[in-house]
């Protein structure tokens, strides 16, 4: 599929951007989950909001029931991050992380508490990054829960969310010896993406 | 005779701000490689003394690329610049024979020190 909004040489710019953004991520994360997050080389792509859910399938395999967290973030460019992961893998993870974390039982973390911590250190570090790298400063609003255990159709409804297009970023975090993939989703209205690409211009005209 | 020097990143953009960090008047010939296959062909034809390797690459990872040329009898310089700034990557690179470790995005006042340590750039 064609890629609508960017050139190839955009694209590779918010591809390394993005690439950037994620180290400070996985750093985060792997404080929270006390493991080391191996990467892998970010994918991005822009579609017209009413392809995302399709896109980001074929782009990931995502398939079956997800959890996803949004918030929404305000500066020179304005959106909305979605945070998307299999709900199978929170749930591993979250076992995981219980055990790691030494708690009790009844203080496990439940996996909706989880995908909020995770949702909040990848919007936080991979979002501010990508919006720092890009000359503005995001202010975020509370983050909040599209829901657990459902399609990613029923994530992407056009009537719940407003904006034009979407930036999938495919951010690929594992952990050794556990796959555990998250997605993050930037979504903008299209004068924001106009400002994306005219900042993009203006950091590979700087090298 | 310049230094060989090979800068591998998959990034077109991390290859030019790279670029950009070098001295000006250090007197090098720089090969480019897009993913890890390449740069350890470069490095086998004899042109990375110094090599300034990416870690999160397609066909190939930083790691793996390091691995092999150690295997390979290392005979190079390797500065790692990463986004991965994770301690225990920084640790694996080093134990796997890299000299030092830049974190992206690279400049030129990050770059000067770990050169002249080295004895790469007076």
């Amino acid at each position: 599929m064609p890629e609508p909004f960017f050139t190839e040489t955009q694209r590779d710019a918010l591809q390394e951007i993005s690439n950037l953004a994620m180290g400070m991520a996985a750093t985060g994360l792997s404080e929270l989950l006390d493991a080391f997050i191996e990467l892998s080389v970010p994918r991005v792509r822009s579609v017209a909001i009413g392809e995302a859910a399709q896109a980001l399938r074929e782009m990931t395999g995502l398939d079956g029931e997800v959890t996803a967290v949004r918030q929404s973030f305000r500066s020179g460019i304005k959106g909305e991050a979605l945070v998307i992961c299999r709900s199978g893998e929170i749930a591993d993870l979250a076992t995981l992380a219980q055990g790691l974390g030494g708690q009790s039982p009844d203080e496990a973390m439940s996996e909706i508490e989880l995908a909020f911590d995770i949702a909040n250190v990848v919007t936080g570090a991979c979002v501010s990054s990508i919006l720092d790298q890009l000359g503005a400063t995001p202010v975020f609003s509370p983050p909040g829960l599209i829901g657990g255990g459902m399609s990613l159709d029923g994530v992407f409804r056009p009537d719940a969310l407003t904006w034009d297009m979407a930036l999938l970023i495919e951010v690929n975090f594992s952990l050794e010896d556990q796959n555990f993939r998250v997605h993050l989703v930037m979504l903008m209205a299209q004068e924001s993406i106009c400002i994306v690409r005219d900042a993009l211009d203006a950091l590979l005209g700087e090298t | 005779m310049p230094l060989p020097v090979v800068i591998a990143d998959d990034s077109l953009l991390a290859r030019k701000v790279m670029t950009k960090a070098l001295p000006q008047d250090w007197d090098i010939e720089i090969t480019y490689a897009t993913n890890g296959r390449e740069a350890l062909e470069a490095y086998r034809a004899g042109k990375a003394s110094v090599m300034f390797l990416d870690l999160t690459m397609p066909d190939m990872t930083g790691f793996q690329v390091l691995e092999t040329m150690q295997h390979e009898d290392l005979n190079s310089f390797v500065i790692v610049v990463s986004a991965d700034v994770q301690p225990i990557a920084q640790e694996r690179v080093r134990s796997l024979g890299a000299v030092a470790f830049i974190a992206k995005p690279v400049t030129p006042e990050t770059l000067l020190p770990v050169l002249k340590e080295h004895g790469l750039y007076a």
